[in-house]
């Protein structure tokens, strides 16, 4: 009994190591094991889910499906989460097909049914893994932790389950996400020229990081997400976001001519110093801030400038767009049976939707009118920059 | 300025696949493929397992065997087709977006040659049993084999020094090209258990680069199809 609890504490230990070590880690990839993994005691109709091969999300998965039999598929993302791998081009078909071809599932259930997680409709193709496998494909929740309602359900989505929110706890990931390497690099250098100032040097890097997400639904309502920047040209746009950092850096700067004249120690030479260097450090976070997070479109990445079009002709209704879109954005009119963007302001230009339609009734339309058409979504993913690599490099 | 250049570089990133991997191998591959490809005969059937820029599909094409070349990342093969069309290679290359998991719907004993360069490293350990099952099924009786790849050195001492040159070359090559490889274990061991023969293997002197044959045994003393 005594080493029955031992464990469950160890187990509860590990778990809580993990989430944080990996949470600080989070910006690199963190391959866990493919393959197939049994939960309880699965049996020959046991439902089937697949998940990305990120050590957290596997993790957490495991730990969400915990008093359910089934399988869990786990397939090679390069050791990135859903979202991200599946719009990068990390998370392909290929993988998906991959898992369940050589993973020994068809084996071990009847059915030919697996949920995969609705973020993952970026990359793969429901249609595609259908005619490669006979698999059917059905769009699980955002997160794992709706799955055990979502079965009750019948493998019907609420509302709830389809939308992808930024609530605190995760806005405080992102934050130590932003904060630790770059303090730690912040750090490195200061140590070299400026000892003294290793540890405000990363004190103020977290706190600017918690500050910055944690404010994140106030201030994200003062950015004009309509507005085309004016500036230079689309990569000084930055500084349009600069408004709440250099709020905060302006801030900074009077504590730090206050320090100064405190200890005596007021020089033109220290203030510059201080200001360069946290300056730079503003800049930075402004950039990554931008890059990631879901509500900002910033000029940057022409991508997120983008409009989902709903060709109205070719729609027949089929509702794709609405179970996997993330922002909630589309209504499917059953009776007139074609869809509508009631919520089109809240899109996030993830391409989901555009992917997922069965009759190609969706596509981008940039600022300057360009079409990207269903096909080029579907086959030319963001790279890191979250730039779309249209064209072929010419050799 | 930098971010610039740096988003240039990461958006031509297939583009300069060629080049992070000559940097990742030191050079050394196109040796490699070279002697891989004396294998291949004239009007042979080959195969080649993620075809990547094309490298090998090309070197077996000039030798005028009919190639078919599969890989999963569809840039990839839009840079392959762009080189097949300036060689004029078009009558014997056939390139197809394709997994190995998709293997199952080549036929029977359809090719000469199956070959893979830098490909195997790539797959899980899952697709790694399953792609040599399905190539000692789609191999003619007294079909080749032909793997170039990275391997973990047995030698404690030699896999130390390998972790560390490699280390860098791969921030480097990942940087350039985001993409990496990852070395295989055991490989001649897992390729004798689906059923092939080895007939050589070539280390380098660090033993982290392999260069191997392997021989679809003839069933019984007769050998079945015809060439």
């Amino acid at each position: 009994m005594g080493g029955l609890l031992a464990q469950i504490i160890m187990n509860r230990l590990k778990y809580i190591i993990v989430n944080i070590v990996e949470t600080l880690l989070r910006g690199f990839p963190f391959p866990s094991k493919t393959g197939l993994i049994k939960i309880g005691n699965p049996g020959r109709d046991s439902p089937v889910f697949l998940t990305c091969n990120y050590h957290l999300t596997v993790e957490r998965v495991k730990r969400a499906l915990k008093g359910i039999d089934c399988y869990l598929l786990v397939a090679n993302s390069r050791g990135i989460n859903v979202w991200c791998a599946a719009t990068g081009g990390h998370f392909t078909n290929h993988d998906v097909i991959s898992v369940l071809k050589t993973s020994g599932i068809e084996k071990l259930v009847n059915h030919r049914n697996v949920v995969l997680p609705q973020l993952a409709a970026t990359g793969i193709e429901s249609s595609v893994i259908k005619k490669k496998t006979g698999w059917k494909v059905h769009w699980g929740p955002v997160y794992a932790k709706d799955v055990p309602a979502f079965l009750k359900n019948m493998f019907i989505k609420t509302k709830e389950m389809r939308e992808v929110r930024f609530p605190l706890m995760q806005r405080i990931e992102m934050a130590a996400m932003w904060a630790f390497p770059f303090s730690i690099i912040a750090s490195i250098i200061t140590f070299h020229f400026f000892r003294d100032m290793v540890l405000p040097v990363a004190t103020f890097l977290w706190i600017l990081s918690l500050l910055i997400f944690i404010s994140f639904p106030l201030y994200s309502k003062w950015l004009n997400t309509k507005k085309k920047g004016t500036s230079f040209s689309k990569y000084t746009i930055i500084f349009d976001f600069g408004r709440v950092p250099l709020i905060l850096w302006g801030v900074f700067m009077f504590f730090i001519a206050v320090y100064g004249i405190l200890i005596s120690n007021f020089t033109s030479g220290f203030i510059f110093r201080w200001g360069l260097v946290s300056f730079v450090f503003v800049l930075l976070i402004s950039i990554d801030l931008m890059g990631s997070t879901p509500v900002y479109k910033s000029g940057l990445h022409e991508d997120r400038l983008l409009k989902v079009i709903l060709d109205e002709e070719k729609c027949r209704g089929a509702g794709m767009c609405e179970q996997v879109c993330p922002r909630d954005c589309y209504e499917v009119d059953k009776s007139r049976h074609i869809a509508t963007m009631p919520g089109a302001d809240k899109c996030v230009q993830c391409g989901a939707c555009i992917v997922q339609c069965p009759f190609d009734a969706l596509y981008f339309k940039s600022p300057k009118g360009e079409v990207l058409a269903p096909e080029t979504v579907r086959r030319f993913k963001l790279n890191l920059m979250g730039k779309r690599l249209v064209k072929v490099e010419e050799q | 300025m930098s971010t610039y250049i740096l988003m240039k570089i990461l958006e031509s990133a297939p583009g300069r696949y060629d080049r992070g991997i000559r940097i990742l191998t030191l050079g050394r591959l196109g040796k490699t493929y070279d002697s891989l490809v004396s294998h291949i005969k004239e009007g042979q059937r080959v195969l080649d397992i993620g075809c990547g820029t094309g490298a090998l599909t090309l070197k077996a094409a000039s030798k005028n065997a009919t190639v078919m070349g599969i890989d999963v990342n569809p840039q990839m093969l839009e840079i392959v087709q762009k080189k097949v069309n300036e060689l004029n290679l078009a009558q014997n290359i056939k390139l197809c977006e394709m997994g190995v998991a998709e293997l199952g719907s080549e036929e029977f004993k359809s090719y000469d040659i199956v070959m893979s360069g830098l490909t195997f490293s790539e797959l899980t350990e899952d697709e790694l049993s399953y792609t040599l099952k399905e190539v000692k099924r789609i191999l003619k009786p007294g079909g080749l084999l032909l793997i170039a790849d990275e391997v973990i050195p047995e030698d404690i001492l030699k896999r130390t020094i390998n972790w560390l040159i490699r280390f860098p070359l791969v921030i480097i090559t990942y940087l350039i090209t985001q993409t990496t490889t990852n070395a295989v274990r055991d490989l001649p061991e897992r390729i004798e258990e689906a059923g092939l023969i080895i007939e050589s293997v070539r280390l380098n002197k660090l033993e982290n680069f392999i260069e191997l044959v392997a021989r679809n045994p003839e069933e019984g003393a007769k050998s079945i199809t015809t060439h």
